[in-house]
């Protein structure tokens, strides 16, 4: 990487990366060793104010870096020429030289990450219209992470689905990865929830009241199409994308008795995978799609099972708590996230796959609806420790909760299914 | 006059047994008085008491609890207003439920006894069900949960002789609670099977 400089004209569309195989590996970040790095705020052109670069652009980018567990942001004397001196005398080993400048209708921002004597590890620009200088910084983060991790996905540019009633019914919205850039997606003006993102993240399937049933719904990121998915059966919620997105395993209903479906995206092929009489809900595919965990009353409470993805081998995983649901896998596979009523309240609740071994993640309040993020190092959740339902993240091992939702009441978060 | 028919009766059937051994013992017996005898001989020379008394004397109050005449009511034609006239007035009735049950407890099955009776005699409305429940469970297990107790209600109204082609079902989970509060009184009214008439 020394000695290279490229000028990466980013502009709104990016590149899909391969899918990356990521492991969950609790505490990772802790003994991983921290590189400490002195961000000087960047050199603006004339025109531009420091205040709307601060917040789209300088603050996301360093709380990206400083939640990363990869960089520690060392801070630095005022009015002194970003150098290599200067970061020798602050402790750190990079600096991370930043210009902002105007090009027409946009905006271009030169990175240069330089060590302790002078040489250059990385240069970069991205160029993008002004809405997107947020969207730039994330990026800037994860080349960062990239660069010194050698890891190539870095999550900064991923996002949450969640469900929100702030604009006056429960609608389906997005948000960064960090609850900045919250917007509306969908506009049924009635209840719609449970969002779920395909493998390459270009659609989302949720259920909507719309028509007065409740339905799925499959849309479009680009071109916003919409389809309505027909099975032919009542309730038709929890819906979620198999790994190789060709299939949506959901709840149907018969005459009362929810079960385990399975249907192709595109309508056809519907196949039932439970068949007992007592309520099934909530599947989730692990993350080779050969099993599907879901929940089950069949013992008399809600407990989470796990199925081979044809309906077969089932046996039972969660022996604590007496009502347990929406368990989710790790992108590793080797973990099992779900909510489980301890004491009467709902917490999160993460298990070993292969050892049953579990431990309870969440603190205050009611937590529910556990999301992996990409890595596998965080977990996004609804909590309604303040009163509401709002929508938290923590790191996998239950620290750093930060609360990323405030209007209205969030819910159902779910998160995008790889780094881009 | 039911005093009087009554010994009259017993007097018949004192009469019978007494007879009855002689009958045994004698094969062919002669009646020893005949039956026009005595009526001649008893009854005055006047005319029998008229019908009517006999209907006045059923009628009395104590015999039979006097219900109020039925008056027809004209029902609202909007639906939202007929739906809250009808429930205030019992027409139709929710039934509600146990704590994560979905099985229709004595109480659920008079409200949609009371519910089906009103359905036959209106064939004009086709009727929704929406399964509710409080909100000391799960999101998405809840959804499941609602749409068993909606079904468990529309069966049943099925077996009461409502036609189950009027019926649709919805479930809402935990979703829409009727009462926002987090007690055992908001969360029971929270758990139910709520029945809403829609046009055809």
């Amino acid at each position: 990487m020394k000695n290279f400089f490229s000028l990466l004209l980013a502009i709104t569309a990016l590149p899909l990366l391969a899918q990356t195989q990521v492991t969950s590996t609790i505490g990772q970040q802790q003994a991983a060793q921290v590189v400490r790095i002195g961000i000087p705020f960047p050199d603006l052109a004339p025109g531009l104010d420091p205040q709307t670069i601060n917040n789209a652009f300088f603050s996301p980018l360093t709380r990206d870096l400083a939640t990363s567990g990869v960089f520690a942001i060392a801070p630095l004397p005022p009015g002194v020429a970003p150098t290599p001196e200067l970061a020798k005398r602050v402790g750190a080993l990079y600096l991370l030289r930043l210009q902002v400048i105007t090009e027409g209708e946009d905006n271009v921002v030169r990175a240069r990450l330089i060590d302790t004597t002078g040489t250059e590890a990385l240069a970069k620009g991205y160029r993008g219209q002004v809405a997107t200088l947020t969207k730039i910084a994330h990026m800037l983060a994860n080349d960062l992470v990239a660069l010194v991790a050698g890891n190539k996905s870095g999550i900064f540019l991923s996002q949450i689905a969640f469900a929100s009633d702030r604009s006056g019914s429960w609608e389906i919205w997005l948000m960064d990865w960090d609850g900045g850039n919250q917007r509306q997606i969908t506009r049924h003006n009635a209840l719609s929830i449970l969002p779920s993102w395909s493998p390459d993240n270009q659609r989302m399937v949720y259920t909507s009241f719309v028509r007065g049933t409740s339905d799925m719904y499959i849309i479009n990121r680009v071109g916003g199409g919409r389809m309505r998915l027909y099975t032919g059966l009542g309730l038709n919620t929890s819906a979620t994308f198999s790994p190789t997105g060709g299939d949506i395993a959901f709840v149907g209903s018969v005459n009362g008795n929810p079960d385990i479906y399975v249907i192709k995206d595109d309508g056809s092929n519907l196949r039932r995978l439970t068949t007992s009489s007592s309520i099934e809900s909530t599947p989730e595919w692990s993350p080779n799609g050969r099993q599907i965990s879901f929940t089950s009353g069949r013992s008399g409470s809600p407990q989470i099972y796990v199925m081979d993805a044809e309906g077969t081998n089932v046996r039972r995983i969660s022996f604590e708590g007496e009502w347990n649901d929406d368990a989710t896998w790790s992108p590793g596979g080797d973990e099992i996230a779900y909510t489980s009523r301890v004491s009467g309240r709902f917490q999160i609740r993460v298990a070993n796959i292969v050892t049953g071994q579990s431990r309870i993640i969440a603190g205050e309040g009611s937590n529910e609806q556990p999301a992996w993020s990409p890595d596998g190092k965080w977990i996004a959740f609804q909590s309604n420790r303040t009163g509401r339902w709002q929508v938290s993240r923590m790191r996998a091992d239950g620290h750093d909760i930060q609360q990323l939702t405030t209007a209205g009441e969030n819910k159902d978060p779910d998160w995008s299914k790889k780094a881009e | 006059m039911k005093k009087t028919m009554k010994a009259f009766a017993l007097g018949l059937v004192i009469v019978s047994l007494a007879l009855v051994p002689a009958c045994r013992s004698k094969k062919t017996v002669e009646p020893q008085t005949h039956p026009d005898t005595i009526a001649s001989a008893t009854v005055p020379d006047v005319p029998p008491p008229p019908l009517t008394s006999t209907t006045t004397t059923v009628a009395k109050p104590d015999d039979f609890v006097q219900e109020k005449p039925v008056q027809e009511e004209t029902l609202p034609n909007d639906i939202e207003e007929l739906n809250r006239v009808a429930q205030q007035r019992g027409l139709i009735a929710d039934a509600f439920f146990n704590y994560e049950e979905s099985t229709l407890s004595a109480e659920a099955q008079n409200a949609l006894q009371t519910s089906a009776s009103w359905l036959k005699k209106n064939p004009q409305y086709n009727l929704l069900i929406e399964g509710h429940c409080d909100e000391r469970g799960t999101e998405q297990y809840n959804l499941a949960l609602g749409d068993r107790r909606a079904n468990t209600a529309k069966e049943y109204l099925a077996t009461l002789g409502v036609d189950s082609a009027r019926i649709r079902t919805v479930s809402y989970g935990e979703e829409r609670p009727f009462d926002p509060g987090h007690d055992e009184s908001a969360w029971a009214k929270n758990r139910r099977a709520h029945l809403v008439l829609v046009g055809k």
